[in-house]
């Protein structure tokens, strides 16, 4: 796999590729454990750009990794077999807003805040946004089927997808889906593109349904003295028909966590939720808060802290907002893995699960916070230990294994919102087996040449922690 | 340049904390570099990846890691917003120590002193708060000015004030005079209704679309420029984008007290003297404006915007006679 720059300076311009060692080696990851070293980074801007490139690749066989904010978790960025690293953040316009039929335009690199602050401008919003929104592209959304605190009622990116320009691993373009609400015209092949984390096509440009701004949101804060507890008003609050906008967990750990990151002083109490509802009616919003605040204090909710001002809401959520990161912070010497992130469970196992996790971390060395979107069923966690330490490695695969089998023992599902990539491979395909030749056979016909984000999802390797080399400094 | 030989010792130091960089990429939003060369390797997060694997011995230092290593403007907008707390600034000051002592030549966004321009007047000297800008014996009769590299944040104050424009810094990132008279110039000949442009110091947030464009929905009669300190804000910058055709200017700063570089102060004091030249003119000395706005205070930004913009359309254009005068036409 012999790569000619010249081919690809001739194609982009000798400002929007590079094979120098400083950018490879900073393409080489993303926010998963992973890491694998690219042959060239290559910054289209248009979409001739990107189809010459594939094109090129396909006849020479080279791998191609296109890359949106490289937030990944599982490392679907992370160029395995090395390669062509598309980075698609050039392709960053907002084509057209059309208030008029809902809908809005946009180049794959626009970045999802972007594009909320230029729809709020028509009183309109773009609902599927994750925590990472302030960085994260509609492109890498796509890969990923992302959704975020508002899926419990708004859904995830899936659900907003009308069309889009895809370029094919021959370098062909093809028009997918329609600018209508609901189209009826054989394969949804739009919907095939979601979450296909790369491995079908290049998303060039998207169409994307658009939602009118509520004109009230109102948020709060509860506090429980057990997960268990907190974990059971969630999935009360579902099952009795209340239409939150936003239903979120946050355990002791990610208290503590963003207490010591950001001093935000929140009770260290056992659990935290955050409710919110949202629409037109003041009443109805008013009746909806009500209700889960009801079924809160049922639960020995305490502490409930609710507020319609834009700047109080900001405050209450500032802690979830930040937890990701925050979590570094917990306990020195030890660090945060983006391992076992996203999983998804039915609304009715939602603490059991919960308290599950913390039972195997304790059992395995390893810490692990609990929280997420857990109105939709999202449970997000971290595992966190020695990562210089090899055995605390080994710890983390009993973790990851006992966790998924566990999740996948009640009827969840491997990951929620943020893929599969490199690390839940093996634990998906555990769980999946009757789907992947299916699967497999689409890559083949699509793809035939497997350029397309090879060895990802289906063909990823059997063992997450030889997949690549580990991001860390392992010693012994 | 062949690879030198780097004890990294006080980079190693840091081993934990880059650790607790969870690498979630919430930095490229804030990091100037990045908007302007749209490389990951210039992000906070970036650097912090080279830096990692130098001390973990993944690679090895070159002239092309070591320049990304330099390039930085300590806003610090990363490390201030970063939630895993990671100082990245503070990481990159000792990796730089470690690569200079090994004898890395660097340039990055440090300034640049032009020894045949110079006269060593020594005004730059005691501008630079961070104290990188001394005055060296060459010989008995010879004396120049010294750049500390590992000192300098590369505010440039010292290039806006420097009278002999000797000293200079990099191109591409839109901070030199000549690339922000470009920057001026396009905004108002690109939008037909621009009216007001803004310099907008770079550690106060602003309002508007971070990372993306879009061609189809801006209309806006104001143009914001975003300048490393107020105090990079030259006086003939704001001449020229009267003569281009700005009905007006305004610098929005960090408040007094809260300026990393004490820019402010020098700003505030230029401004007084530009409205007085102004008056002398017989053009309005409102048309220039100094605003003070703290980080996270964007709406604040955006509201006196938007009363500043309705101030400038009751003045009116300045009258074309009067703009030659001022630049001498």
């Amino acid at each position: 796999m012999k790569i000619d720059i010249k081919k690809i300076e001739e194609i982009v311009g000798e400002n929007n590729y590079s094979d120098n060692i400083a950018d490879l080696y900073v393409y080489s990851s993303d926010a998963s454990v992973h890491q694998a070293m690219p042959a060239v980074i290559v910054k289209p801007k248009t979409i001739e750009e990107v189809q010459k490139i594939v094109c090129y690749a396909n006849k020479k066989k080279i791998p191609v990794t296109p890359r949106g904010a490289g937030s990944g978790t599982s490392g679907h960025t992370v160029p395995i077999d090395g390669g062509i690293v598309l980075d698609l953040k050039q392709m960053n316009r907002i084509l057209e807003i059309r208030p008029e039929d809902m809908l809005v335009r946009v180049e794959p690199g626009v970045v999802d805040d972007d594009l909320n602050r230029a729809l709020n401008q028509y009183g309109l919003f773009y609902p599927p946004a994750p925590a990472s929104s302030r960085i994260a592209t509609i492109g890498g959304e796509i890969a990923a089927n992302a959704s975020g605190v508002r899926s419990v009622k708004y859904g995830a990116t899936r659900d907003y997808v009308l069309g889009m320009k895809v370029v094919l691993a021959d370098g062909s373009l093809v028009n997918l889906g329609s600018n209508t609400r609901v189209h009826s015209a054989g394969y949804q092949l739009e919907r095939l593109i979601v979450g296909s984390e790369g491995t079908l096509g290049i998303v060039v440009e998207a169409t994307m349904r658009i939602t009118p701004l509520p004109k009230f949101r109102c948020l709060a804060v509860a506090n429980f003295n057990s997960l268990k507890d907190a974990g059971n008003t969630i999935s009360d609050i579902i099952t009795s028909g209340s239409q939150p906008s936003m239903l979120e967990l946050m355990d002791k750990v990610g208290i503590i966590a963003v207490n010591k990151a950001m001093n935000l002083g929140l009770p260290e109490v056992g659990a935290i939720i955050l409710f919110e509802a949202d629409g037109n009616v003041k009443e109805a919003v008013d009746y909806e808060m009500k209700k889960m605040k009801g079924i809160c204090e049922k639960h020995g909710g305490s502490g409930i802290e609710m507020s319609y001002d834009a700047a109080e809401r900001k405050r209450l959520f500032s802690g979830r907002k930040k937890l990701f990161a925050a979590l570094s912070r917990y306990k020195e010497g030890i660090i945060c893995t983006d391992l076992a992130d996203d999983m998804g469970v039915p609304n009715s196992k939602i603490a059991q699960t919960a308290e599950k996790i913390h039972e195997i971390a304790e059992r395995n060395n390893v810490i692990m916070a609990v929280y997420g979107h857990c109105g939709s069923g999202v449970i997000h966690t971290k595992i966190m230990f020695d990562t210089t330490k090899k055995s605390q490695w080994k710890d983390a695969e009993r973790v990851i294994e006992e966790l998924y089998d566990y999740v996948h023992s009640v009827g969840g599902v491997t990951s929620a919102e943020h893929g599969i990539g490199l690390s839940k491979a093996p634990a998906w395909k555990k769980a999946r087996s009757d789907i992947l030749p299916m699967m497999k056979a689409i890559k083949k016909a699509l793809d035939p040449n497997n350029i397309l984000n090879p060895h990802k999802l289906m063909d990823a390797p059997d063992d997450w922690v030889k997949a690549t080399n580990l991001r860390y400094n392992v010693r012994s | 340049m062949t690879a030198k030989k780097v004890d990294f010792k006080r980079s190693k130091k840091w081993e934990q904390e880059l650790n607790k960089c969870i690498r979630c990429g919430y930095c490229y939003e804030l990091c100037p570099l990045f908007k302007s060369y749209t490389w990951e390797s210039d992000t906070p997060r970036g650097k912090l990846i080279l830096i990692y694997g130098m001390i973990a011995d993944e690679i090895k230092p070159n002239q092309e890691i070591v320049d990304k290593i330099f390039q930085c403007f300590y806003c610090k907008n990363c490390s201030d917003n970063c939630s895993a707390g990671v100082p990245v600034t503070e990481v990159l000051t000792d990796a730089r120590a470690d690569l200079i002592e090994a004898g890395y030549d660097v340039k990055g966004t440090i300034v640049e002193i032009d020894e045949n321009l110079c006269s060593v007047c020594g005004v730059c000297v005691p501008l630079c708060k961070y104290e990188a800008l001394s005055i060296k014996d060459i010989n008995k009769d010879q004396k120049k000015i010294e750049v500390d590299k590992i000192e300098c944040r590369g505010c440039g104050l010292c290039v806006a004030a420097c009278p002999s424009e000797a000293i200079s810094q990099i191109e591409g990132c839109d901070i030199t005079l000549p690339e922000l008279h470009e920057k001026v110039k396009t905004l108002i000949q690109t939008y037909e209704d621009m009216k007001l442009i803004i310099f907008c110091c770079n550690w106060s947030l602003f309002p508007g679309m971070q990372l993306s464009e879009s061609p189809t929905i801006i209309k806006a009669p104001y143009g914001i420029i975003v300048t490393m300190c107020s105090g990079r804000v030259a006086p003939e910058l704001i001449l020229n984008a009267f003569h281009e055709g700005a009905w007006g200017v305004m610098v929005a700063g960090c408040p007094p007290e809260e300026c990393d570089h004490d820019g402010n102060y020098k700003t505030r004091r230029r401004l007084v003297l530009l409205k007085n030249m102004l008056k002398e003119l017989n053009i309005e000395p409102e048309r220039i404006k100094l605003e003070w706005f703290s980080t996270g205070e964007s709406a604040k930004l955006k509201n006196a915007i938007t009363e500043y913009v309705k101030e400038l359309e009751k003045m009116g254009p300045i009258k074309k006679i009067e703009i030659q005068k001022m630049v001498g036409g």
